[in-house]
């Protein structure tokens, strides 16, 4: 790997941070704006021309409050907690691509890859890293030394085991149907169109797989409909009651970041990825970023329309409804591969 | 480097383990064997292994360890208490055992260390294609659904078993 | 420079003495139960080691099947403390002395 080749990996990977925490600051607007118009409301419109410099008002607040730690909190977890969250959340789009390879229009020799780092087995880095999310918000319930907060911290714990199982199913179906492990090949399968009308996303042979995944990755990410682990009117703010000022922010930061990282890897497992019939390569990192902001609008239109579930009927849902489908649609994918493809 | 990286895992990995057993509470118990589980994942990669380096972070550090933070919680477990003095007998048979059996554990150490000093050691084969053929997720695979098939089903009935015991177990009145 | 099977072996026996040492040291159910994890994955490391040097798939097989069996483990462990501090209120060993309650 010759030097230039290094300064554009270089280069890639801080693009991808920067549009990381910018990506989450754009969606706090985007959740207020997108609720108040629900609501019919104005929503934020004071800072700024139509309020697009709310976000960094937050973020000024946020910072400028005091630290508050409870007196009964375990110091050192206390401060640990939220470290996790948002490392966790960020370490799992390392390995999401974002573009097709690209030369950047002939400034370099050998193309390089729109991701921060290629590994053969992509998809289960992803999985364990969304896993080793979770251990922030139960240490968060925990070492805050509240009821509200431990409450928020079991109900998180077991609601992320609960549906790990059909996140991974939906998973395991998708690399039954790409036959590799590596996120680049299964986006690279779906280039091209059926008939030159369907376009070849694996949306269209999955479709139980996608509706699995993604409701299995709203409660991963502990968003409305299933955000127990807050649940405000129930648990005042569940896991990070006790929480304020910086450590706070890092929480909100986490839950953004993880919801980009899911609708990513949704458009790249199910919705072609930069793939777009009729759109050039090139032009594929934005096919890319319209595809993931739908999903992100999905999200946020999710939250602000249903209420959210009451905490058995989520257990009972997750384990009586969308396992046993996750189960059938691995079966299905597994005898059409085997006769079919 | 690779020798770099070896120590630097091996020392996350028996430091985490020795922290796991060095000291009272629960909660941090679980969370440094966490650590080490991570150490032990960066050797396995280290080891072309890495199907099984992110199978020990998804099933070990990722839903085992979870279970175990999970009833660590659900139960508040307190600080480890100190020993039991029975008046009735000599505080010997209270924590002398406990000594014994620290004791047999490092004479056991001892011992498999001098035992593998006086083997030959042999270096790891450095071949790419050998590499190639174990770190390949495909060949486990096959592997595994071939020539282990039996075992595979018969793992699966064992968790069904497991499953059930822990069901009945724990539920206070079926 | 690579380290060789012996570095990895001895770092085994390293982890797995630990984990013998656990077990008898603490005085919790919990973390007894966390030393029989590590004796398990210093187990698990010698089976990977070992097959990677002698070019062979089946010591990740095993692995994969040792950790099923520790998963299971795990959660009828776990199911059997749960029980046991319903009854005694107590994660240690000691309290647990009489045959029948």
């Amino acid at each position: 790997m010759d030097i230039t080749q290094l300064v554009a990996h270089l280069v890639v990977i801080l693009f991808a941070f920067t549009m990381l925490i910018t990506s989450a600051a754009v969606l706090v607007l985007a959740e207020r704006k997108v609720a108040a118009f629900v609501q019919q409301r104005l929503g934020p419109n004071r800072v700024g021309p139509w309020g697009v410099l709310q976000p960094f008002a937050d973020v000024l607040k946020l910072l400028f409050k005091e630290e508050l730690r409870p007196r009964a909190a375990d110091s050192f977890l206390f401060w640990l907690a939220p470290v996790l969250s948002a490392t966790a959340a960020f370490a799992a789009f390392a390995v999401v691509p974002f573009g097709a390879e690209t030369t950047f229009f002939g400034l370099l020799d050998e193309p390089v890859r729109l991701q921060a780092g290629d590994v053969n087995v992509a998809m289960l880095v992803i999985f364990a890293i969304t896993s080793m999310g979770i251990y922030g918000i139960v240490l968060a319930g925990w070492s805050s030394n509240s009821k509200y907060s431990l409450l928020g911290g079991l109900r998180s714990s077991a609601q992320m085991i609960s549906y790990e199982l059909s996140y991974g199913l939906s998973l395991a179906a998708v690399i039954m149907l790409g036959n590799s492990l590596s996120l680049t090949d299964i986006v690279n399968q779906q280039a091209g169109a059926w008939w030159g009308v369907v376009p070849k996303w694996f949306l269209f042979l999955q479709p139980l797989g996608f509706l699995v995944y993604m409701i299995a990755g709203i409660a991963e990410t502990n968003r409305a409909p299933f955000d127990f682990p807050e649940a405000e009117q129930e648990l005042v703010a569940g896991y990070h009651t006790e929480y304020s000022s910086f450590s706070f922010a890092m929480f909100f930061l986490a839950e953004y970041i993880n919801m980009v990282t899911v609708s990513a890897v949704a458009v790249n497992l199910f919705l072609g990825g930069w793939h777009l019939p009729g759109v050039p390569l090139w032009l594929g990192w934005a096919v890319w970023l319209a595809k993931v902001a739908a999903l992100l609008f999905f999200y946020i239109w999710m939250r602000w329309t249903l209420p959210r579930y009451r905490y058995d009927q989520l257990m009972h849902f997750g384990w009586k409804y969308l396992l046993p489908a996750a189960v059938v649609n691995l079966l299905a994918t597994a005898a059409f591969v085997l006769y079919v493809g | 480097m690779d020798l770099v990286l070896f120590y630097l895992f091996a020392a996350i990995a028996v430091g985490a383990s020795i922290g796991v057993i060095g000291q009272r509470y629960p909660m941090y118990s679980v969370l440094l064997l966490i650590g080490s589980f991570i150490g032990l994942s960066g050797l396995y990669v280290l080891l072309d292994s890495p199907f099984t380096a992110v199978t020990q972070i998804i099933v070990y550090a990722g839903a085992i360890m979870v279970l175990f933070l999970f009833v660590v919680m659900l139960l508040n477990a307190p600080r480890e208490e100190g020993p039991v003095i029975d008046p009735r007998r000599p505080a010997v048979f209270s924590t002398g055992p406990r000594r014994a059996g620290g004791l047999l554990g490092l004479a056991f150490l001892a011992e498999m260390i001098w035992a593998l000093w006086r083997v030959q050691s042999s270096p790891i084969d450095a071949d790419a294609e050998v590499a190639a053929h174990v770190s390949s997720v495909r060949e486990i695979g096959i592997q595994l659904f071939t020539q282990h098939a039996f075992a595979f089903e018969v793992t699966s009935v064992l968790i069904l078993v497991a499953m059930v015991g822990a069901v009945v177990l724990a539920k206070r009145n079926l | 420079m690579m380290p060789t099977l012996n570095h990895f072996l001895i770092l085994s026996a390293i982890l797995f003495s630990i984990g013998t040492a656990g077990v008898f040291l603490r005085r919790n159910l919990i973390t007894i139960l966390l030393s029989i994890e590590i004796m398990l994955n210093a187990v698990n490391l010698t089976f990977v080691a070992v097959g990677r040097s002698i070019g062979s798939v089946d010591g990740q097989i095993i692995v994969f099947f040792v950790m099923c069996v520790a998963a299971a483990e795990a959660a009828v462990g776990l199911a059997i403390v749960i029980a046991l501090f319903r009854h005694r209120e107590s994660l240690s060993p000691d309290a647990f002395t009489s045959l029948k309650w």
